[in-house]
């Protein structure tokens, strides 16, 4: 079934942190040479490159690099994983994709009309998260 | 028919003469082995020049600081997963796949460029 080829058949379970570094590394491999694959299924050939997504896939990467504990690693690469397997499995759909991945910081609110500009900050930062 | 023989007729390939030493086919035919897998295989200069390409074109380097022998993480600021990164970019430019024992060696672009050279399947 194509569906559990990337299912993990053992629970992670990383005993140092070389390990779940090594683990991260495979995670990265594993993702980049599927980008073929989405770029394919999604039709993105119009909207980013290869190397884009690459970058994108390193940069949501490196938000958890602070993290030191190996159990909290291994949980972070089993959503990740999962998030890999509903992206390839095509269980999302193209604006998914673009949304939550290609675009940038400003995600799909961004600020082009006129009337916006003129928003106070506070609001500005209410729109983007709960803690500022 | 008639027009088969006046073409015939006036169609002159360049007659060659083999050598009494041997019989090796002449230099400038040597474009002509069709069906000879031996040529493949990339000169070093076009590795050398494919292999900065990718490297300059990765958005976080310096593209003056880039050199043949340059060290990715010690020179060029890196860090672990972007030469991760820059491996996986020369694997889709050079149609590869790097195990990954091998890729993890890959620390600069002199091992990158050795690599790629001595890989038979490089395109």
């Amino acid at each position: 079934m194509a569906f559990t080829l990337r299912s993990v058949k053992v629970p992670l379970n990383s005993a140092s942190l070389e390990e779940a570094r090594g683990r991260v590394f495979d995670f990265f491999r594993k993702a980049c040479r599927s980008i073929p694959t989405i770029m394919d299924i999604y039709n993105l050939d119009d909207v980013v490159t290869k190397s884009q997504l690459r970058s994108i896939i390193a940069s949501e990467i490196r938000k958890n690099t602070h993290v030191t504990n190996p159990k909290v690693i291994d949980l972070l690469l089993f959503k990740g994983m999962e998030e890999l397997n509903n992206i390839v499995e095509h269980a999302k759909q193209r604006h998914h994709i673009i949304g939550q991945y290609v675009l940038g910081r400003q995600g799909l609110a961004q600020d082009l009309d006129t009337k916006d500009e003129g928003t106070s900050d506070f609001l500005k930062n209410f729109y983007k998260s709960n803690y500022f | 028919m008639a027009l088969r023989a006046t073409v015939l007729r006036h169609i002159r390939l360049p007659v060659q003469t083999l050598t009494a030493i041997g019989s090796r086919p002449q230099p400038q035919w040597s474009f002509l082995r069709l069906f000879s897998s031996h040529d493949d295989h990339l000169t070093k200069e076009e590795v050398i020049d494919r292999v900065l390409d990718v490297v300059k074109s990765f958005p976080k380097v310096d593209r003056s600081r880039v050199t043949p022998d340059v060290h990715f993480q010690k020179y060029l600021g890196l860090d672990s997963l972007d030469n991760v990164e820059i491996v996986m970019a020369l694997e889709e430019e050079f149609k590869l796949e790097i195990p990954d024992k091998e890729a993890d060696k890959i620390d600069s672009c002199n091992l990158a460029i050795e690599y790629i050279y001595n890989h038979p399947m490089a395109g």
